[in-house]
């Protein structure tokens, strides 16, 4: 187990960023984080790069507690959000920086990367592109030759484009060295087609977590008759649903098949689940802190 | 470590130290002329020679005469004096508030802090180098300060010990200069921007140097009194590099009748239509001029104290600012 978090809490102030977090992430998977903006996935990767110390709960990642531990830092590569770089440094100052500050550092790699992606070397990183400047990030964190490697919305300030070519060139590296990653995005449609393992967070709380695969086949659209809320076979939880007057759809999970023939069975797409399960007591009400009538 | 310290710095390290060299350029030149004035107005002769009890009532006033036309002469420049006590400020806020509040404010931090040296590391390089550089620039600067000011002091009375020149000389701007270091970085830990850092570095230097000067430095040692009488011939007696801190007229049995004052008449004691000399203040027979003082000679010694306490100050917000960053993110 590379990641292992047990009912990990981090709050400031008064609020929980986030609560009761438990999660298990296996060695080698490509591992999405998904949540919409506020809801803690910076929090979860900052904990897990021992930026941040827990409030509650604990995280160990390879076995070890992160926070204030220099010696495991050496087996994680982070990127942070927006891929903070000394924006006055060169990028071969930058891979330079990396090696006076790591143990173990391969400026091979990291030189071999940036030409392969005709990222100039004597150019301040300042003046270089969004995207070019992740890819720097990118190539920093490899150098490392970490055993995990944690990327904050690595693809949120890209173009499309950029995006592409960022997470290509990232299953190219992690695919050789199977190194497990985890990378954080408000959108599922970024890393759909590159994650084989997903932990959806929303409102501070782990709602979902499971390789892509078992969640697939794990969940059915329901479509039939207006339903009141009984039980149906082979459904473990209906995870949403919507109703006309005549008809229900319903996002369930399932734990075998289902046999009423009221219903009309379909399978679903990942992100169908992870909408259901984002949908799924998000309205957090503020109207009396408006001073509206709700 | 080391490498990073130096390219994250080096442009700033090179105009510092232009305008140090600007500075030396103005200040040197001016310096030595100074000096040249001094010593042909034969004032050079005059400092040993008033040090001395017996001094001859015309080498007195000659003497006098000497340092009021340096005086006339190179008086402004105390105003640049002035000026100069501002510089450890700015080396604080230019240097000590942008070292984490910059990294922060780019989110830089994340990068460097992930990295195999960790973060502990990182602030002792980090804080080392800098204090490091920092005390020699604000050596050189002591003692520089120390060599321009001498002749400034020896015309002024207050000598060495009085407020602004005190605080430009000797090795107090090491500790003046690690103190709005360590503030500025602690600051940067706190408020995590440059601008609000900057700020609040340069209102807390003002704040605790202003405290330390007024509040604390009069009593690093307990002060000395001495009295003079109010009957006297030639020119009154001074103290010359004392630093007064009150003085008036008092009575025999102590009260005082008239603060921040000297009186002094001739022998006789009669004003200029028959009164008894000093009699509008108040003055009974036997009232004398009174002074607290520290004296001269307690010069390094305050230098000394003043240094240590601005230097612990600098340990202490170091601490707090190592302890600080453990918890930024």
């Amino acid at each position: 187990m590379v990641l292992e978090a047990d009912r990990l809490g981090k709050r400031y102030g008064s609020t929980w960023a986030l609560r009761d977090c438990s999660l298990h992430l296996p060695t080698g998977r490509i591992a999405a984080l998904v949540g919409p903006n506020g809801a803690g996935k910076s929090t979860l990767l900052h904990l897990a790069v021992g930026l941040l110390k827990p409030d509650a709960g604990t995280v160990r990642v390879f076995g070890r507690s992160p926070y204030g531990d220099t010696e495991g830092l050496a087996d994680i590569g982070f990127v942070a959000q927006d891929t903070p770089l000394y924006r006055d440094f060169t990028a071969s100052e930058l891979v330079v920086a990396g090696g006076k500050l790591n143990k173990r550092w391969n400026a091979a790699l990291a030189r071999t990367r940036l030409a392969q992606l005709g990222i100039p070397p004597d150019k301040p990183v300042g003046k270089l592109s969004g995207g070019q400047r992740a890819q720097v990030a990118l190539a920093l964190a490899l150098a490392k030759q970490p055993r995990l490697l944690l990327l904050d919305e690595p693809v949120a300030s890209l173009d499309p484009l950029a995006r592409r070519e960022f997470l290509q060139s990232l299953m190219g590296s992690v695919a050789e060295s199977g190194t497990t990653v985890l990378l954080s995005s408000h959108l599922l449609a970024d890393l759909e087609r590159v994650c084989d393992y997903l932990i959806v967070l929303n409102a501070s709380q782990v709602q979902l977590t499971g390789t892509v695969d078992d969640l697939v086949a794990g969940h059915r659209q329901l479509v039939g008759p207006r339903h009141d809320g009984g039980a149906v076979g082979g459904v473990a939880a209906v995870i949403r649903a919507s109703h006309t007057d005549r008809q229900s759809t319903l996002l369930v999970r399932t734990d075998g098949p289902v046999t009423d023939p009221a219903w009309t069975v379909r399978e679903v797409s990942l992100e169908d689940v992870v909408l259901a399960y984002l949908a799924d007591g998000t309205t957090k009400t503020s109207h009396s802190e408006w001073g509206v009538a709700a | 470590m080391i490498w990073l310290t130096w390219r994250q710095h080096r442009k700033q390290a090179f105009y510092t130290l232009l305008g140090f060299a600007a500075l030396a350029a103005v200040l040197v030149p001016i310096g030595l002329a100074m000096r040249n004035t001094f010593s042909d107005l034969g004032l050079v002769d005059c400092v040993s020679q008033l040090a001395r009890a017996d001094v001859a009532q015309t080498t007195r006033e000659t003497c006098d005469a000497g340092f009021r036309r340096f005086g006339n002469q190179y008086g402004s420049l105390n105003l640049v004096a002035v000026l100069l006590i501002t510089l450890p400020a700015l080396v604080g806020l230019f240097w000590g508030a942008p070292l984490v509040a910059r990294e922060v404010e780019q989110g830089t931090h994340r990068f460097v802090w992930t990295q195999g040296v960790g973060r502990n590391r990182w602030a002792l390089v980090k804080f080392g180098l800098v204090g490091a550089a920092v005390v020699i620039l604000a050596a050189v600067y002591g003692l520089g300060m120390s060599w321009w000011v001498d002749p400034l002091n020896q015309a002024a009375h207050e000598g060495r010990l009085g407020m602004i020149v005190f605080d430009l000389q000797g090795i107090a701007p090491i500790g003046y200069t690690l103190f709005a270091v360590a503030l500025g970085i602690f600051a940067g830990t706190v408020w995590k921007r440059m601008l609000p850092a900057m700020g609040i570095t340069l209102a807390g230097f003002i704040g605790v140097r202003a405290a330390v000067e007024i509040l604390a430095r009069p009593y690093y040692q307990a002060a000395r009194t001495k009295t003079f009488p109010i009957e006297g011939d030639g020119p009154p007696e001074v103290s010359r590099g004392d630093w007064i801190l009150t003085q008036g007229v008092r009575n025999p049995d102590g009260t005082m009748i008239a603060e921040d004052t000297r009186i002094q008449c001739p022998p006789g004691g009669k004003g200029p239509d028959g009164r008894v000399c000093g009699a509008e203040l108040g003055v009974e027979p036997g009232a004398y001029n009174w002074q607290l003082y520290q004296p001269a000679d307690r010069f390094w010694l305050f230098q000394g104290i003043e240094t240590g306490i601005f230097v612990a100050l600098a340990v202490l917000l170091l601490y707090l600012a190592v302890r600080r960053i453990r918890r930024i993110a």
